[in-house]
């Protein structure tokens, strides 16, 4: 027990120390609840998100799954510090209260809570270890490399983020050797030998053993809990605060009103109902959702994001933690006036990331997917989108056309809408009104009705239908643009607009019957699947590659007998952001399996088309994204890379690598498909 | 100063035309409209000199049914102060037209008419050269590039041999070429204003003007669909299918 001039310090100490981590928890909690409601639920299904939230975060799944290594060290830290929980309770209690009431003593556990606390204590300081390592000995590139045209705060570019890391380590070592030398002094002082406590004995053998060395005990108790009340008013702005907030980010997933979870490939919509709103997406830093800013504080500043981002990868201005990071930093030096009800000084574009940087996103969701609490930087790139394009008409140029065809032609390359059905002009494509009895209604898109390479695929995909027997039709002229582009690309307005004629559209070609819905462009199949039951639109939808596999399982097509070496590339669309990466490998692995790229499923690598990328010029970098995906695709030493969407197609296949000689064709799975059968009807004489 | 901008609804760029059945002219049923693309720049350099502190105000005018006054908003929401809308059902004709903005301009006193080359419809390339006429002011037709300074503009033109300048006291006509700006994406804030602009709505009676057709049209028709074109092989197959097949050579 201490002496009571300690225990008085102590409780003054401990008082002002709470008092002014208080009041930076309640800045951050003003900032967030200052934040825009949601439009999805954030909070229904309590339980499951609590459970979901507990099993993440105890199972340490999220940290383990991107990193290995680092997450077995992470766990080191995180059971032990979870342990130390109750270490510091008890040692509080100890050192405050007389003997009699110390809680453990003599019960059979404590012998177990002693050797917890020691050696979970020891795994906690290997931990520690290994991540000052790994930060400042072996410089891991991986945590801090921004590209040099990355927007970066001030304090950040100054190395604000290795500060903080060197603060927290050194608490946490501290604190817990302090807790470890506070033990090995106690055994001294009683001159005894724990077998329970290996590592305070050991350091009871090395300080010695006599009475005196209680004064060690006191030391390690001052040092390891004075440590927290020293360290808890920092705490607050440190990267550390994500053990308080990760937890719940991790439980705040987006969930549609009936509980089923929203996965990234759905956006939130706006509402323009209201015709004096001035302000559409989001300029100022309380335009965000609370969500958004909760982010802030979330985010661990791992770099994970940046890591997998194709736009930061190939060299451009963007990267998504810089986005987190940035705010976090903003946040911190204005929370207490935002508390005090001022608005925020700046709009985020100056501080969040550059121009630049906000058009470099293909959407690709390798961010989200990836981040170990839940961040969603994707989704403050689309509003920011959203503020620029529609309430200050500032964006790439090339962008101008692109929407100006969409409003006019109803597709983006601004071709006639009477000539939609062009692509099926050697090739019978039913429409809706010419096969009302249809079973599956085949979503052509645009790219499919108007873009030379993609007609390929919609013409080999009609052939398979025709093959297998499925009745299908096809809305014909009818059909328009999905409006994936314009929301990506922030015109909201624009894709609303679209996306209510083509509801109306495909409400009354479907009636009330039960149809499928089969797309062959995974950007519609998201549009379709995702972003329509907004707009009232909720259909059975698939994408072509499933179709496929379905009908080669029921034997209405035939198995794979093409012997070429082929890769497979997952579409963003197809892959991450819907979950679908097994039927086009199922189609696809024949006699020999497909080899796949490093970066699969997943992992998948974009192509660079995504987010209206394909409608402009690729933002400033060091290589094309399409390039440096080709280049893998083409290390497989593959002869074939399929490919399920048709701008990943044109894309691959116009990038620089692909035409040089021998280069790997770039061609959809339908296409594969399509000459299978060919194959297939010449070895057995027919056709 | 006051730039009054006449403005144009016609069938959209992006829309296949189709002749109606009894070749009287073009079926324009269900038939997506929009502004000029001439007039839409000429919208725009309107707007950019108020932008850039010469003009002081950006009148637009269209002529024709009721339905121009969606073109007319868009017009606004781009950033035009104010429109006016000249109601009638005849069939306007360039000298009909020019003669009504002639009306028009006497009425509103601008400083600078400024009207796209042509109509992507009709194609005339008549109605500023005739405006101009009517009242006898100087034209600065084709701007690729317009200046404003001391009471006189500046005028760049594309001719086929290069580039001309003119220089034009004011007031005078302008009409605009494609390469003279490329007009602006609208924002939504934008587009909710225009809904509360001024545009008035006048009746061709209104106006001191005859805007009778002088001309008949005897019959529309579409032109002869393009032959698909073939492929050769090799350069002698090229020069002789130019020399015996084309006879061009
Ligand atoms: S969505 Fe893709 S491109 Fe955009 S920031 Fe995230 S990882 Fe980068
Ligand atoms: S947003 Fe997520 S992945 Fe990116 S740095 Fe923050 S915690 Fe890591």
């Amino acid at each position: 027990m201490l002496t009571l001039p300690e225990k008085l310090l102590f409780i003054i100490f401990a008082i002002l120390s709470i008092y002014l981590t208080y009041i930076g928890f309640s800045q951050i909690i003003v900032a967030v609840r200052k934040g825009q409601p949601e439009y999805y639920s954030r909070s229904n299904r309590l339980f499951e998100r609590i459970r979901e939230a507990f099993v993440r975060t105890i199972g340490q799944t999220p940290v383990l799954k991107s990193r290995p290594l680092v997450g077995v060290f992470h766990s080191f830290i995180f059971y032990g510090f979870t342990f130390y929980l109750l270490v510091n309770l008890i040692d509080l209690i100890e050192g405050l209260l007389p003997p009699s009431f110390a809680p453990l003593s003599g019960s059979p556990i404590s012998s177990w809570f002693r050797l917890g606390s020691d050696v979970l204590g020891f795994l906690v300081l290997v931990g520690v270890i290994f991540f000052v390592w790994r930060r400042f000995v072996s410089r891991d590139t991986k945590l801090e490399r921004f590209n040099d045209s990355v927007l970066l705060q001030a304090e950040v570019r100054a190395g604000g983020i290795r500060m903080d890391s060197l603060i927290v380590a050194g608490f946490i070592f501290f604190h817990v050797g302090f807790r470890l030398f506070e033990a090995g002094s106690l055994l001294a002082a009683e001159g005894r030998l724990d077998p329970w406590q290996p590592v305070a004995t050991l350091i009871a053998r090395v300080v010695g053993f006599g009475p005196d060395r209680i004064i060690g005990w006191h030391i390690g108790w001052w040092l390891s809990l004075g440590l927290i009340l020293l360290f808890l008013p920092y705490f607050v702005r440190s990267k550390h605060i994500h053990i308080f907030v990760a937890p719940i980010r991790l439980g705040l997933g987006r969930r549609a009103a009936t509980g089923e979870k929203i996965g990234s490939g759905a956006l939130d919509p706006l509402n323009f109902e209201d015709e004096n709103v001035e302000q559409f997406g989001v300029a100022k830093l309380e335009q965000l959702r609370w969500s958004q800013v909760l982010d802030a504080y979330a985010c661990i500043q791992c770099n994970r994001c940046t890591n997998v981002c194709p736009a930061h990868e190939t060299g451009k201005a963007l990267a998504p933690s810089a986005i987190e990071i940035n705010k976090r930093y903003e946040l911190n030096s204005i929370r207490a006036t935002l508390a005090k009800g001022a608005e925020s000084p700046r709009p985020v574009m100056e501080f969040a990331l550059s121009e630049s940087a906000l058009w470099a996103c293909t959407t690709c969701g390798a961010c989200v997917g990836i981040c170990p609490v839940g961040c969603e930087p994707l989704i403050d790139i689309v509003d920011l989108r959203r503020d620029a394009v529609m309430t200050k008409a500032q964006f790439p140029q090339d962008l101008n056309s692109a929407f100006r065809n969409l409003e006019r032609a109803g597709n983006p390359w601004g071709l006639a809408q009477d000539n939609r059905k062009d692509w099926a002009k050697e090739i019978a494509a039913p429409t809706v009104e010419e096969n009302p009895d249809f079973d599956v209604l085949y979503w052509v898109g645009c790219a499919g009705a108007y873009d030379p390479s993609a007609q390929k695929i919609a013409r080999a995909f009609t052939e398979i239908l025709h093959h297998a027997k499925v009745r299908f039709a096809i809305l014909g002229n009818s059909e328009k643009c999905t409006g994936d582009l314009a929301r990506r690309a922030g015109n909201e307005y624009l894709y609303q607009n679209l996306g209510a004629e083509n509801v109306q559209i495909l409400n009354a070609a479907l009636g009330n019957r039960d149809k499928r819905v089969v797309a062959t462009c995974p950007h519609c199949f998201n549009a379709l699947a995702n972003d329509y039951p907004q707009l009232g639109g909720k259909y059975r939808v698939m994408h072509h590659t499933q179709l496929i596999s379905e009908l080669v399982s029921d034997n209405r097509l035939p198995e794979l007998i093409l012997d070429e070496n082929i890769t497979y590339h997952d579409p963003c669309y197809l892959g991450r952001h819907n979950g679908i990466y097994d039927a086009p490998r199922q189609v696809l692995n024949g006699p020999k399996r497909i080899i796949e790229m490093q970066r699969s499923r997943e992992n998948s690598f974009c192509c660079g088309a995504g987010g209206a990328q394909f409608w402009k010029e690729e933002e400033p970098g060091n290589t094309r994204v399409t390039e440096n995906r080709f280049q893998e695709a083409q290390a497989t030493g593959a002869q074939v890379i399929a490919a399920g969407c048709p701008f990943c197609k044109s894309m691959l296949s116009s990038s620089e690598s692909a035409g040089e000689t021998g280069a790997p064709l770039v061609l959809d799975v339908a296409e594969l498909v399509a000459e299978n059968l060919r194959r297939v009807k010449s070895k057995l004489g027919i056709g | 100063m006051k730039i009054l901008v006449p403005i144009k609804r016609v069938v959209d760029y992006t829309v296949k035309v189709r002749v109606k059945p009894d070749g009287s002219g073009v079926d324009l049923n269900n038939v997506k409209m929009s502004m000029n693309p001439f007039d839409e720049i000429g919208v725009e350099e309107a707007i950019r000199l108020k932008e850039r502190g010469i003009a002081s105000e950006v009148v637009v005018v269209s002529l024709g049914s009721g339905a121009c006054q969606e073109t007319i908003r868009t017009a606004l929401a781009m950033g035009a102060d104010r429109g006016v809308l000249v109601e009638t059902d005849l069939e306007l004709q360039p000298l009909g037209i020019a003669r009504l903005l002639k009306a028009l301009v006497l009425k509103e006193q601008p400083q600078l008419v400024i009207l796209g080359k042509q109509a992507i419809d009709d194609d005339s390339n008549q109605t500023g050269q005739m405006l101009a006429g009517l009242l006898n002011w100087p034209q600065g037709t084709f701007a690729s590039k317009l200046e404003i300074a001391d009471g006189r503009a500046t005028v760049t033109r594309e001719v086929d041999g290069g580039l001309e300048t003119l220089e034009l006291p004011l007031p005078a006509v302008i009409t605009t070429d494609l390469r003279l700006n490329e007009p602006r994406y609208t924002t939504l804030p934008n587009i909710m204003k225009a809904k509360r602009r001024p545009l008035d709505v006048l009746q061709v009676a209104d106006l001191p003007a005859e805007a009778v057709p002088s001309i008949k049209t005897l019959k529309v028709q579409p032109p002869q669909p393009r032959k698909p074109g073939i492929r050769v092989s090799s350069v002698e197959e090229l020069v002789r299918k130019l020399r015996e097949e084309a006879k061009v050579i």
